[in-house]
């Protein structure tokens, strides 16, 4: 078990190292000055090539990597402090360990603190939808399945269909004129000052993306949930005289629920990179609309930054749904 | 007063102004020596009066008595002097530092070969001179631009990116009053130099707000101003009688056209440019957004100085343009729909700018005499870059808004060929004419209105005939506000200027009339 976390946690340090490298190649590639974009469209020349050497944009694209990699993860002093110019952009994490991802050219702030303070908006926002879609659709799948070829089946694939088929910025508009604008129940956008007025910031945009994914898993949900239904193990617990409830959920469900998982895990883990569109929409915070941005104004910290954080994400939740199957079936353990 | 924007802003610091919003919050909060009054005009703020010598070299300024900056300190002479050099500093991301290269000095001070700018000099507590190399009509205008205006002590001499913004004009922004990426919250400043100003308590700016939000909270009279407006919108809010007298134009400072590469083919040709300039018509492109647009002629916007309406301008005539392709050597014959320039031009145009819809219409307007257009549709920064970048590109749109409101912010960086550059070009037709070279570094040079407004009349008709350029419209934005926003003008160059505003809360929002 240990063995295979190890070599799990070895092949996902690849996998970001090779993400990010790749980024940095292709951000490099592109036919685009970050200079440019800092300085304005109708900056002079003299004026955006001043800029490009602040910036260190004038050094290779070797140099630049190399700094990168370099200023990544470092040692440095315990506390850090906004004037100390050799470690100001960095972060202490675990004592002396520093993690350093550059300023941002645009915003010329470090990016490890505009991560630290996105990243918990967009968690949270993760979090909440994730929730959402999962309950509902499996509630919804489940139901579906369980009264296959029915008026509530029907209305089921029918309300998925609409769901899937309706793209975000749609259901995010509507809901936004509808329960914001003229029944007035929550705030238009924003996210709010307290806590009271973050959870109701929260509600649309969670709403949104809950819809969206909400109908998906419940096709989802649905299918595999039918299939299990026909398996012989559940006919053998109908003839031991299980009520339907205890069949649909104690044992085909449990069954079902393995691909829902998967689905789950590496859902939420690209939702904390950001949900693009929405956060646009309702003016959440979030990393989403920073990393897009980001690669609007080719701010290349930014950009690097985002990309660490959805890769992390997204290889720590495929670690975190691998080692979870070990519980949800222990056979795969063998 | 609560105002919004779909945009951000990135700092709050005259030494680097590089977003459009910005000018309005540093108006706000940054008063300068001198500064635009609502009708364009340059007036004394900070400096009481100031005088011009040396034939129009050197520029003494005497500043008020008694003016205090946010954190209490009385304004002084040095304090101009330090801030105008922390702002053109080399280590400043200022993007306009540049524009004031005519000071003496500026070259070493830039260099790092000086540890102060030589022409600007502080002679006492009250006066502060500037030294120009030359006389030229460019420098009131650019020192009423946010970018020099003076700065508290806590700024220090150099640029930081921690400072807490702190200057001397009639809005104070609090310790959190900025909430990076989605408002900024100012008050007012007690101590404002000029009695009984602003009325306002304080003015809320929120950024990032998408045009539907916005109108949404407008009508629930969440909002007190209103500018961004998706198309359909605008002609609403035009059309409906209860919010009509609330509304108005913006000032035309900004030109719009097609540039044409003339150092590559087919627009090396000038009779190629030339019937380009003739085959648009302009007011099929201004329907693209007929709310916003309007048919432009020539370079100079309607409200910046050198504007003329006696000059014979660009204009469509089908017959001309094909007389044009056919002196070029390009005949088409638009029965046969036969001839024309054998090869298809690639079009550079960015996503979600006007410019991608108005391609479509440009494209079958020069289809009408024999010139095909690929329309390559990238994103904005490969479009700048490809577009600055000597050889790259052909053809394409082209833009510009007024850094400040004179000619020579349209003429200079668009056509003098000192703006033709390998990388970053400002001048992205390379157009190269050493007549008009002449006229513009005359213009510059020639502080009496009169004669410079002859010199640009000159300068505009060369441009307007050769054509490196094909002007298409003038946009002009559109700002509705509240009834109960009292005192409210557009700024022409702030668009929101604030210290004279009042809310009458006794009147309803317009939604709810």
């Amino acid at each position: 078990m240990i063995q295979k976390v190890l070599g799990r946690l070895a092949w996902a340090a690849f996998v970001v190292w090779a993400t990010v490298s790749l980024t940095f190649l292709v951000n490099h590639a592109l036919p685009s000055d970050p200079a440019r974009m800092v300085a304005g469209a109708q900056a002079r020349p003299e004026d955006v090539e001043r800029i490009r050497r602040d910036l260190g944009l004038d050094q290779s694209m070797y140099v630049q990597y190399a700094r990168f990699f370099r200023r990544l993860i470092h040692v440095g002093p315990h506390d850090v402090r906004a004037d100390d110019s050799a470690h100001a952009t960095c972060a202490a994490v675990l004592g002396p360990v520093h993690v350093d991802l550059g300023r941002s050219y645009q915003l010329r702030r470090p990016v490890v603190a505009l991560i630290a303070e996105r990243f918990p908006r967009t968690l949270l926002l993760a979090v909440a939808a994730s929730l959402l879609q999962a309950v509902f659709g499996t509630l919804a799948g489940t139901i579906a399945a369980s009264n296959k070829r029915t008026l509530k089946d029907h209305l089921a694939v029918l309300a998925s269909l609409l769901g899937v088929s309706a793209p975000t910025f749609i259901i995010g508009l509507f809901l936004q004129w509808l329960v914001a604008y003229r029944l007035r129940l929550l705030p238009l956008d924003g996210y709010g000052e307290t806590l009271a007025e973050h959870l109701a910031c929260l509600v649309l945009p969670a709403l949104t993306l809950g819809i969206f994914g909400a109908a998906y898993y419940t096709r989802l949900v649905r299918d595999e949930m039918i299939w299990q239904l026909g398996q012989d193990y559940v006919r053998t617990a109908r003839a031991k005289g299980l009520s339907h409830l205890a069949v649909v959920v104690r044992h085909a469900l449990r069954n079902a629920v393995a691909p829902i998982v998967t689905v789950l895990g590496l859902e939420l883990g690209t939702l904390i990179g950001g949900a693009i569109v929405t956060e646009a929409i309702f003016r959440w915070p979030g990393l989403g609309s920073l990393s897009v941005n980001a690669m609007l104004d080719r701010d290349g910290p930014v950009i690097m930054g985002s990309v660490i954080v959805t890769s992390v994400s997204v290889v720590v939740m495929t670690i975190a749904v691998d080692l979870a199957y070990g519980f949800l079936d222990p056979r795969t353990l063998r | 007063m609560t105002v919004a924007s779909f945009g951000d802003i990135r700092a709050i610091d005259p030494a680097n102004v590089g977003d459009g919003l910005v000018p309005q919050i540093l108006e706000a909060l940054f008063a300068g020596l001198i500064d635009y009054d609502h009708d364009g005009n340059i007036v004394a703020d900070l400096a009481e009066r100031w005088i011009t010598g040396d034939d129009g070299k050197t520029f003494r300024f005497f500043l008020r008595h008694g003016v205090r900056f946010h954190d209490g300190e009385e304004l002084s002479a040095d304090d101009v002097k330090r801030s105008v050099e922390r702002a053109l500093h080399p280590s400043a991301p200022n993007p306009y530092a540049s524009y004031f290269e005519p000071i003496v000095g500026y070259e070493d001070f830039v260099a790092g070969k000086a540890n102060e700018l030589e022409g600007v000099q502080a002679e006492g507590r009250y006066v502060v001179t500037f030294r120009l190399k030359n006389p030229d009509v460019t420098f009131l205008p650019t020192l009423a631009m946010p970018v020099l205006r003076p700065v508290c002590k806590s700024a220090g001499h150099r640029y930081t990116d921690t400072w807490q913004p702190c200057g001397a004009g009639p809005f104070k922004l609090e310790p959190k009053g900025w909430e990076h990426g989605r408002q900024v919250t100012v008050v007012r400043h007690d101590g404002y130099f000029k009695p009984g100003l602003p009325y306002l308590d304080g003015v809320r700016f929120l950024f990032r707000v998408n045009q539907t939000s916005q109108r949404f909270r407008f009508t629930s009279g969440e909002l007190d101003i209103l500018a961004d407006f998706l198309a359909p919108d605008l002609v609403k809010f035009q059309a409906d009688p209860r919010w009509k007298p609330f509304g108005a134009y913006h000032a035309e400072h900004q030109i719009a056209g097609e540039a044409m590469n003339t150092e590559m083919a087919p627009f090396d040709n000038v009779e190629v440019r030339r019937a380009v300039a003739a085959a648009i018509d302009r007011e099929q492109i201004r329907l693209v957004r007929a709310a916003n647009l309007r048919v432009a002629d020539q370079p100079v916007p309607p409200d910046v100085a050198g504007h003329d309406d006696s000059l014979r301008g660009q204009r469509f005539d089908y017959e001309a343009a094909l007389e044009h392709m056919k002196r070029a050597g390009y005949p088409y014959d638009p029965v046969t729909k036969t001839g024309g320039y054998p090869h298809v031009i690639p079009y550079v145009v960015y996503k979600q700018g006007l410019a991608e819809f108005t391609a479509q219409v440009l494209a079958q307007q020069l289809a009408r005499i024999g010139l095909r257009i690929e329309i390559r549709v990238v994103n904005y920064p490969t479009f700048l870059a490809i577009r600055g970048r000597r050889g790259q590109s052909a053809f394409g749109p082209g833009s510009w808004t007024q850094d400040y409101p004179e000619a020579q912010s349209f003429l200079e960086p668009l056509f003098h060929s000192k703006s033709i550059a390998g990388e970053d070009s400002n001048n992205w037709s390379y157009y190269k004419n050493l007549r008009l070279d002449a006229l513009l570094d005359q213009a510059k040079r020639e502080l009496d209105d009169r004669k410079r407004k002859a010199i640009y009349k000159e300068a505009q008709q060369i441009i307007i005939d050769d054509a490196p350029w094909a002007f298409t419209y003038y946009y002009r934005g559109y700002t509705q506000w509240q009834p109960y926003v009292r005192n409210y003008r557009v700024h022409p160059m702030w668009t929101h200027e604030m210290s004279r505003v009042w809310l009458d809360r006794a009147e309803r929002p317009g939604g709810a009339r």
